[in-house]
C-alpha cells in the first residue's frame, strides 16, 4: 500500500466521519465546524487527483467564504435546543426513507455498472485540473460562458446594491 | 472563434452592452427619460443586429452555443416583449418615488439570460443563462421594497428558484455521469450507442424536469406563481410571464429535439401528467380569484399546460404549434398586463377586480383592448389565442394524444367562465368616481397607447390572417433544420 493509497483511505474516512458528525451534532456551530473538516478532506482528494485549482477554490470559497456566512447566520439566529421546534417523527421517517432510497439507488447503480468496473481514478498523470490547462480551456473554448458569467456577477451586484440601498 | 461566429453573436453582444450603457448613463446622472429612450433605442439596435446577421445563420459556436432559425424566432419574441415591457415600465415607475433607473440594467441582464437560453446546446450555457435570468429576477421582484408583498415575493422566489437550480444541477450531473457528455448532441449520440436501459438518464431527466416545471410554473411546482405575480411590480410580472417562460421553453424544445425525449415512454407519461394537472389545476384555482394579477398567474399555469400538449408530439408540427401558441400567449399577456400597468396608481397596483368595474365606459380604448386580450386568452375565434389553441389541438389530434386533448377542451370551457366574468365587470355600470389620470409627458402616453394598439392589431391580425405568422415561423424553422443536414 503506497502513500497515496494510505492518504486516500485516511481522507475518505475523515470525510465520512465529518459528514456523520455534521448530522449528529446537537450544536449547529459544531455542525458547521465539522462541515469544514469535510471540505478539507474533499480538497485533499482533489489534490490526490492532481486537480490543484479545484482544491484551492474549494477551500477558499466553501471552507472560507461560505462557512463564515453560515456561522454568521447561525450566530445571528441564536439557535439553541430549547427554542428549536421539534420535528415530528413522521418527518424524520420520510426524510430517512427518501434519503435511503436515493443512496440505495446510487449504490445499486455503481455496483451494477459495467462502465465503472475495474477503473481507477487517474492519480498523478491526470492533468485536466492543472491551472495552466484550465486557463487555456477557459479562455479558448469556453470564453463566451466565461464572459456571460462575468455579466452574471454584474447582475448579482446590481441587484444587491438596489435591494440593500438606504433611503 | 472566427469572425462569422462573432457576427452571429452580434445581437447578444449588443444586448449585453445595453446594460453597460445604462450603467454609464446612471453614473453620468442622466434622467429617467434619457435612460428610457436609450434603452428603447438599444433594443431597436438588437433587432437591427438580428436583421443584419440573418444571412450568417445558422451557425454553431462550438461547443456551447448554436444560433439558428429557432433561436432567432425565440430571441426575436423575447426582444419584442422587452421592447413593449420597457415602454410600459416608464409610466409605471415614473409616478413612483423610488429611483427606477437600476431597473433597466436588471431587465436587460435578465433578457440576456433568456436569450442565452434560446441559443444553448450545452448544459453549461443552459445553467449560466438560467442563473443570469433568475438572479436578475430576484432583484426585480423585490424592486419596490417598501411595498408590502414585494420583499416576501422576492424571498419566496429566491429560495424556491435556488432549490430548483440545485435539482437542475443534480440532474445534469447524473446525465453527465451516465453519458460522459454535457453537449446535447453528444448525449444523444451516447444514448444511441448505449444498449442498456439508462437508469441514471431517467433519474437525471426527472430531476431536470422539476427545475423546468418550476420555471414554467407548472403544477405541482406552481406554488410560487400567484404570490410572486402579485408581489412583483406589474412590468416585472409581465417579464416573468413572458420572457422567462419563452427562454425556458426554448431550451426544453432544443434539448428534447436533440435527445428525442418524446421517444422515451417515461418522459411522455411525466409530461402528459404535468400538462393535464396544470390545465385542470390552473383553471380551477383561477375561478374564485378576485385579484387580477393572481388570476392571470393561475391562467398562465393553465396556458403553459396547453403549451406542453403541443410539446408532447415532438415533431415539426408540434414545435410550430408550440411556437405560435407562445407568440399568441405572449402578445396577449403583454396587452393584458399593459392595461393593468396603465391603471395602476401611485400607491398600489390596480389588481383588485373592483378597479375594473365599468372600465369600458370610462376609457373605451383600454376596455376594448383588455376585452380582446381576455377573449384571446379564452381562445375565442378571430383572436390569436384561438388559432394558437387550434394549432395545439391539431398537433395533439394528429398524434392521437386523446387524453391531453380532451382535458384541454374541457378546461378551456372552464377557463371561459372566469375570463367572461372579468369582461362582464368591464361593461358593468359604475357610480364610483375614479381619480383623474396623472399628468405624464404626452409623448410617453402616446407611445404607450401606440404599443397597446400595436398589440391589439397583432392579436386580431394573427387571429384573422394566421398564415403570415405560421409561414414566418416555418421559414425560420427550416433554417434551423438545415443545420442537422450539414
Amino acid at each position: 500500500m503506497g502513500t497515496t493509497q494510505i492518504l486516500f483511505w485516511f481522507l475518505t474516512a475523515l470525510a465520512l466521519l465529518g459528514a456523520i458528525m455534521v448530522l449528529v451534532s446537537k450544536n449547529p456551530v459544531h455542525s458547521v465546524l465539522w462541515l469544514i473538516v469535510v471540505f478539507f478532506a474533499i480538497s485533499g482528494h482533489y489534490i490526490l487527483l492532481n486537480a490543484q485549482f479545484l482544491a484551492i477554490v474549494n477551500l477558499i470559497v466553501y471552507a472560507g467564504a461560505i462557512m463564515v456566512l453560515f456561522l454568521f447566520v447561525i450566530m445571528l439566529m441564536n439557535l439553541n435546543a430549547e427554542t428549536e421546534p421539534q420535528k415530528s417523527i413522521w418527518m424524520k421517517f420520510f426524510g430517512v426513507a427518501t434519503g435511503g432510497l436515493l443512496l440505495s439507488f446510487f449504490i445499486s447503480f455503481i455496483v451494477s455498472s459495467i462502465d465503472l468496473k475495474n477503473k481507477t481514478a487517474q492519480l498523478k498523470e491526470g492533468d485536466v485540473g492543472l491551472i495552466k490547462n484550465l486557463g487555456k480551456v477557459l479562455f479558448s473554448d469556453y470564453v463566451i460562458p466565461f464572459e456571460i458569467a462575468s455579466i452574471l456577477f454584474l447582475s448579482a451586484m446590481v441587484g444587491a446594491v438596489v435591494i440593500g440601498k438606504k433611503d | 472563434m472566427d469572425s462569422l461566429q462573432l457576427q452571429a453573436l452580434l445581437p447578444f453582444i449588443v444586448l449585453a452592452s445595453a446594460s453597460v450603457v445604462i450603467i454609464l448613463l446612471i453614473a453620468a446622472r442622466q434622467s429617467h427619460t434619457v435612460i428610457q429612450i436609450t434603452g428603447f433605442l438599444m433594443m431597436c439596435l438588437v433587432v437591427l443586429a438580428m436583421w443584419y446577421v440573418r444571412d450568417v445563420l445558422p451557425r454553431a459556436i462550438m461547443p456551447l452555443l448554436v444560433v439558428d432559425g429557432m433561436a432567432a424566432v425565440f430571441t426575436g419574441l423575447i426582444v419584442f416583449c422587452v421592447l413593449i415591457i420597457g415602454l410600459f415600465s416608464f409610466i409605471y415607475f415614473e409616478e413612483r418615488e423610488e429611483n427606477p433607473k437600476e431597473y433597466y440594467i436588471l431587465i436587460f441582464l435578465g433578457t440576456l439570460g433568456a436569450a442565452v437560453l434560446t441559443i444553448s446546446r450545452h448544459f453549461i450555457s443552459v445553467f449560466i443563462g438560467l442563473e443570469l435570468l433568475s438572479i436578475s429576477l430576484y432583484a426585480l421582484i423585490a424592486y419596490l421594497r417598501n411595498r408590502n408583498n414585494a420583499v416576501e415575493a422576492g424571498m419566496k422566489y429566491l429560495v424556491l428558484a435556488a432549490m430548483s437550480s440545485a435539482f437542475l444541477l443534480f440532474g445534469m450531473a447524473l446525465i453527465y455521469m451516465d453519458t460522459g457528455s454535457m453537449d446535447f448532441d453528444g448525449i444523444a449520440k451516447q444514448l444511441q450507442t448505449q444498449g442498456h436501459s439508462p437508469a441514471l438518464f431517467v433519474t437525471g431527466i426527472g430531476l431536470m424536469m422539476v427545475a423546468v416545471c418550476f420555471k414554467l410554473a407548472l403544477v405541482p411546482f406552481h406554488l410560487w406563481a400567484a404570490d410572486v405575480y402579485q408581489g412583483a411590480p406589474v412590468p416585472v410580472t409581465n417579464f416573468i410571464a413572458t420572457v422567462s417562460k419563452i427562454g425556458v421553453f426554448a431550451v426544453l424544445v432544443r434539448f428534447a429535439q436533440a435527445v428525442q425525449l418524446q421517444s422515451y415512454h417515461f418522459a411522455v407519461i411525466i409530461i402528459s401528467f404535468v400538462a393535464i394537472v396544470s390545465m385542470v389545476g390552473g383553471n380551477l384555482l383561477a375561478i374564485k380569484q378576485q385579484n387580477i394579477k393572481r388570476l392571470l398567474a393561475y391562467s398562465s399555469i393553465a396556458h403553459l399546460g396547453y403549451l406542453l400538449v403541443a410539446f408532447l408530439p415532438g415533431n415539426a408540427a408540434g414545435i410550430e404549434a408550440g411556437m405560435f401558441y407562445l407568440f399568441a400567449y405572449s402578445i396577449t399577456l403583454l396587452a393584458a398586463f399593459g392595461i393593468v400597468t396603465m391603471l395602476s396608481g401611485r400607491q398600489a397596483d390596480a389588481d383588485q377586480l373592483e378597479a375594473y368595474r365599468g372600465l369600458y365606459w370610462r376609457n373605451p380604448l383600454m376596455g376594448a383592448i383588455l376585452t380582446v386580450a381576455l377573449l384571446s386568452l379564452a381562445g375565442i375565434p378571430l383572436t390569436a389565442g384561438f388559432i394558437g389553441k387550434f394549432a395545439v389541438l391539431n398537433a395533439g389530434v394528429q398524434q392521437q394524444l386523446w387524453l391531453p386533448v380532451i382535458v384541454l377542451v374541457i378546461t378551456s370551457v372552464i377557463g371561459l367562465y372566469y375570463y367572461l366574468r372579468i369582461i362582464s365587470t368591464l361593461f358593468a355600470e359604475t357610480q364610483v368616481i375614479f381619480p383623474k389620470e396623472k399628468s405624464l409627458h404626452p409623448l410617453f402616453v402616446a407611445g404607450t397607447y401606440g404599443a397597446l394598439l400595436v398589440l391589439l392589431i397583432l392579436l386580431l391580425g394573427a387571429g384573422i390572417f394566421p398564415s403570415a405568422v405560421i409561414d414566418g415561423i416555418k421559414n425560420f424553422l427550416c433554417q434551423g433544420f438545415r443545420i442537422i443536414n450539414f
